[in-house]
């Protein structure tokens, strides 16, 4: 694994890691589902440098347009819990505990 | 060259490593800006420049600024960024996590240098992002309409999960 592979690739298991152990904010969460489409759009792109494929180099672009509709959608989700629950705390989104 | 491109592969996963890390989201988005301008370059320095240019328009100016305003919502009286201890113990043990890995799977080669790039030819050539980018509109013209269906649902979604008042989707006041 060249070190420029090892890059994205660790920095798509920390974003992940960092998804799944969250601590307080849901915001945060949403950050870290941010550094895991930045890691896979240039691991994308980097597919396509290498392999020397250009008609490739429109995935890293559609994979974008996608990413900015989860990233929208998302921030509706964090604004409407917080008109709910008053401040967007993961701790407090508690309905489903028994 | 060689030496710039690990850097910045180094920035890169250093400010994603302190976007996991959990601080408060005020440090988050820094760390988040950070590793997509080492990314940016990264795709510069290989010489895909419209998509380093496509990145840094749409994801640093579009959704990351939007990010930015909305963490006005995680207001909080101290918020805890990287000299918190909870924050540096979750970003050791990422770190430990994955090198542990990486020793246990015997490096794989990592340490070998090797980068390829875009050829330079002269001026009278088409790049190969522009040329591949462009296809979205000759062969790529069917998922390029599912895109842009998919923004304008995007748009309708947005606009139901925030309306509020008694038809919201996520409403209990």
């Amino acid at each position: 694994m060249s070190p420029l592979h090892l890059s994205f690739y660790s920095a798509f298991i920390f974003s992940g890691l960092g998804l799944a152990f969250h601590r307080t904010h849901l915001v945060s969460a949403l950050l870290c589902l941010e550094s895991m489409m930045l890691s896979m759009f240039v691991g994308l792109s980097m597919w396509s440098i290498e392999n020397q494929v250009s008609s490739f180099t429109m995935v890293p672009i559609l994979m974008l347009t996608f990413s900015a509709c989860e990233a929208g959608t998302g921030l509706a989700i964090l604004v409407a819990s917080t008109r709910t629950h008053g401040s967007d705390h993961l701790h407090n989104l508690n309905l489903l505990q028994c | 060259m060689t030496y710039l491109m690990f850097f910045l592969g180094v920035c890169f996963a250093v400010g994603v490593l302190g976007v996991a890390s959990n601080p408060s989201p005020y440090y988050g988005v820094v760390g988040l800006v950070l590793a997509s301008v080492a990314g940016c370059g990264w795709l510069l320095g290989l010489g895909v420049s419209f998509v380093a240019l496509v990145l840094f328009m749409v994801y640093l100016g579009g959704m990351l600024v939007v990010f930015v305003y909305s963490v006005a919502l995680a207001a909080e009286p101290f918020p805890g960024g990287l000299g918190d201890w909870r924050v540096i113990g979750c970003a050791v043990a990422f770190v430990a996590i994955v090198f542990g890995g990486l020793v246990f799977g015997g490096f794989m080669g990592a340490w070998k240098f090797g980068v390829s790039t875009v050829n330079n030819v002269g001026v009278f050539v088409v790049r190969s992002d522009f040329s591949g980018v462009s296809m979205f509109y000759s062969h790529g013209a069917g998922m390029f309409l599912v895109a842009g269906w998919g923004l304008l649902l995007t748009l309708f979604v947005v606009l139901e999960l925030v309306r509020g008042l008694s038809r919201g989707a996520i409403r209990a006041v």
